[in-house]
């Protein structure tokens, strides 16, 4: 007969494993289930972008820095996937911009001609669902389409008209992109509609940084933010967009009624943090990730404790 | 449920409206795959059957199977990527590190193990070291090194998806593309993917049959099962 | 309107890492705690649960499997399908399913774990060798008794192959996890790959490596000792 010790180790084993199972899983099943039923969580949201991990680590900091519970669920996806979640409840709150709010969340065609108006038909629009907005921010990060120095002198670029001059156009940029600024099926669309730019050979953005791409010389154009740290470099040119196709861009966090509602001190506190974030702000935190390799938490930990908020 | 076979519906029309790009991706991954997994035999079958053959080296031998099993392969890729940076050769260079492993102690274990009394009976009838690897060692090892030659094949193809992060081309751009692609993508590209794994298998198990001599020839099961958990060591 | 806010010196990176060099230890130590230990010990968390309850779930399918003789040919077939779908294409898959959570990943990692325990736990039971059950049935035993006195024990060597594989397979599969829900080793990884920041790739990276080598290396400590008979046997 096998040794009884054996026996008992393979008892125990089954036991062991069994058990620490059963607590493990409820350990981690446990923070999922609110802890009082009736009060909604706050769960902050945050898009798959530096700036979008800062200014949700910024939001975060804040609100638990007043006492609040806040989850914080970061690198949602896209615009598209985020408001989704936001709607689903999977997220009870995210920064979001405001132009895009009109022309992704909402599907508009044509935005107004001015930041404030576009801060509030999207106020209008978000409210008739039930969620509030706060209060913009003074930056603004539009999309934006960069080019290397070189290339720029080579074909004359200046504006993103401009770009039907390149020959074979590459173009870099994150998968949305796509269907927003250059075609729909077969129907030009966006950026490339208003100034007529065919034949675009478009490569969506997986995980490789597009300012890499253009580097390499993978593409001569990439889709990038105006509030990118490598834009403080001298190696790209920002392409001028007269035609403002991509609109005014604040940032607006987006809050369900029931948290404002149910937490007074929530508004005000991101209000309090919003107004904090000019241009200057803002690509000064986006270096110190992007370049200076900081974490987001530090840097935004930084910036309140500087600001008084923390 | 309804939903789930619907998507199914629809990733196959993505497999048939997107064939060219399908097209492009597998080949792209089909020339990733197969390039390594030809630097992998190359370095690990004369290796392993020459250590085989002479009974030496057998911690490593055997080790490396475990080793390289345990060795996550988004690691290996994001590490080869830091030191070759992106495109083929950096893939190819993980790829062939995640390859080696298997095919090297498959190749070991399968001619150490061969009968000793088969080896005595040959050397006894006057072989020489080399005829009897050739002639007796071998074909006999056949079975037991293609079996790594498969796991290390089927494991390529699935790592070579891993290889679209690191500008390595192929079907993970699909993969790692949820946006563009859509879930029909997702799906379609997942379904080619696992074709691409089976048919490799079931082509490395035609060779092994064509290859082992008549007399030895037995069924050949899909799906050998590794040589590590069976011999339990 | 705007009062200017006050923007605090975040500090500039040190040479190595705006040269973007190999791996920069300056960058390591001061981010040790804040990214890379989180990282591991959520890594271990994930592993430790879908293994667990991969195993628990595999241990008894494989007693009732056993018990009622059922035929283990089809289950072979599906785990084999199983194995060759991209990992990633899964994860993409349940995301709509169960949330942005870390139960997505476990349900995903579990279902992977369970493929391979079950049919080692149900082949190490059923290779006990028929002499032996005859003697047991001889002397008198249970179909209880024969299970735990006899068959689990002989079968301990293939169960504990078994974790060592699920083990570390369950390691690398949750890297991959990382892509859609930031949990584990995984997330600095595609994190660092974006901007292709080589320190915190490599640092991850070896970090994953080291975790799978060594878990690796404590299952084959652990079968040793569970398992004296089948290494004497060797020597002999």
């Amino acid at each position: 007969m096998v040794r009884k010790r054996n026996r008992r180790a393979a008892r125990a084993a089954f036991a062991i494993s069994l058990g620490v199972a059963l607590v493990l899983g409820g350990a981690a099943a446990a923070p999922a289930a609110p802890e009082r039923a009736e009060a909604t969580p706050i769960i902050m949201g945050a898009k798959n972008f530096t700036e979008q991990y800062v200014l949700g680590q910024l939001y975060t900091q804040a609100l638990r820095a007043k006492g609040l519970k806040v989850t914080y669920k970061e690198n949602i996806g896209s615009t598209e996937i985020a408001a989704k979640a936001l709607t689903s409840g999977r997220i009870t709150a995210y920064p979001e911009y405001t132009g895009v709010m009109l022309s992704v969340t909402f599907g508009r065609q044509t935005t107004p001609k001015t930041a404030l108006g576009t801060y509030a038909l999207a106020k209008r629009l978000w409210g008739a669902r039930g969620y509030v907005l706060a209060r913009q921010t003074p930056f603004q990060d539009r999309d934006a389409i960069a080019v290397l120095r070189n290339t720029a002198t080579r074909y004359g670029l200046r504006t993103i008209g401009d770009l039907r001059k390149v020959p074979d156009l590459a173009l870099a940029a994150f998968p949305e992109f796509e269907t927003r600024h250059i075609r729909r099926g077969t129907t030009a669309v966006g950026m490339a509609r208003a100034y007529g730019i065919r034949n675009v050979d478009f490569k969506p953005l997986s995980g490789i940084s597009a300012y890499t791409l253009l580097d390499r010389g993978d593409v001569q154009a990439a889709g990038i933010f105006t509030t990118d740290a490598q834009l403080t470099s001298t190696k790209y040119v920002v392409l001028r967009d007269p035609r403002n196709v991509f609109g005014f861009q604040h940032v607006a966090p987006i809050v369900s009624k029931k948290l404002v509602a149910e937490y007074p001190r929530l508004l005000p506190t991101l209000n309090a943090v919003s107004r904090l974030l000019t241009l200057k702000a803002m690509i000064a935190m986006n270096k110190a990730v992007a370049i200076d390799k900081k974490t987001p938490a530090a840097v935004a930990s930084a910036f309140l404790k500087a600001n008084g908020l923390k | 449920m309804i939903a789930g076979i619907g998507t199914f519906g629809d990733a196959f029309s993505f497999i048939v409206e997107r064939r060219e790009l399908l097209l492009e991706k597998t080949v792209e991954h089909l020339v990733l795959s197969g390039a390594a997994l030809g630097v992998a035999l190359v370095l690990a079958v004369p290796l392993g059957v020459w250590l085989g053959h002479r009974h030496r080296g057998s911690f490593i031998a055997i080790n490396a199977a475990n080793v390289g099993r345990a060795l996550p392969s988004l690691a290996v890729i994001a590490i080869g990527l830091s030191v070759f940076g992106f495109g083929f050769t950096n893939v190819l260079v993980a790829l062939v590190v995640l390859a080696v492993p298997p095919i090297l102690t498959n190749a070991y274990v399968a001619v150490d193990e061969v009968e000793p009394d088969a080896v005595e009976a040959a050397r006894g009838m006057g072989m020489t070291g080399g005829q009897v690897l050739r002639r007796v060692e071998l074909p006999l090892a056949l079975p037991l090194l293609f079996a790594g030659i498969r796991t290390a094949s089927v494991y390529v193809v699935a790592s070579a998806t891993i290889a679209a992060i690191a500008g390595g081309g192929g079907l993970g751009e699909i993969l790692f593309n949820q946006a563009s692609y859509r879930t029909e993508g997702l799906v379609g590209a997942a379904i080619v993917v696992s074709l691409l794994a089976f048919t490799a298998d079931a082509a490395l198990g035609g060779l092994q049959r064509a290859l082992t001599p008549r007399g030895l020839r037995r069924k050949v099961p899909a799906f050998e099962p590794d040589v590590v958990t069976r011999t339990g060591r | 309107m705007t009062n200017e806010p006050v923007i605090p010196e975040f500090g500039e990176a040190s040479r190595c890492v705006a040269e973007n060099r190999f791996f920069c230890a300056d960058w390591v130590r001061d981010n040790w705690a804040g990214v890379l230990q989180p990282a591991l010990v959520e890594h271990v968390k994930l592993t430790a649960i879908a293994v667990a309850a991969g195993f628990a779930i595999a241990f008894v399918a494989a007693l009732v499997a056993h018990r009622f003789r059922l035929v283990e040919g089809p289950f072979a077939a599906f785990s084999a399908i199983v194995y060759t779908i991209p990992s990633i294409a899964l994860f993409q898959l349940l995301v709509p399913v169960t949330g942005l959570s870390v139960l997505t990943v476990e349900i995903a990692l579990v279902g992977y774990t369970l493929l391979i325990l079950f049919r080692n736990v149900l082949e190490g039971l059923r290779s006990t060798p028929p002499e032996v059950l005859e003697a047991a049935r001889g002397m008198g035993c249970t179909r209880r008794q024969t299970l735990w006195s006899v068959e689990l024990p002989l079968a301990l060597p293939a169960i504990v192959a078994g974790l060592r594989v699920a083990t570390v397979s369950t390691i690398a599969l949750a890297t991959i996890a990382a892509f859609v829900i930031p949990e584990g080793l995984g997330r600095p990884i595609f994190v660092a790959l974006r901007d292709y920041f080589k320190t915190e790739i490599v640092a991850a990276g070896l970090l994953a490596i080291a975790l799978a080598l060594v878990a690796d290396a404590l299952l084959v400590l652990a079968q040793r000792a569970l398992t004296p008979w089948a290494h004497a046997r060797r020597t002999a």
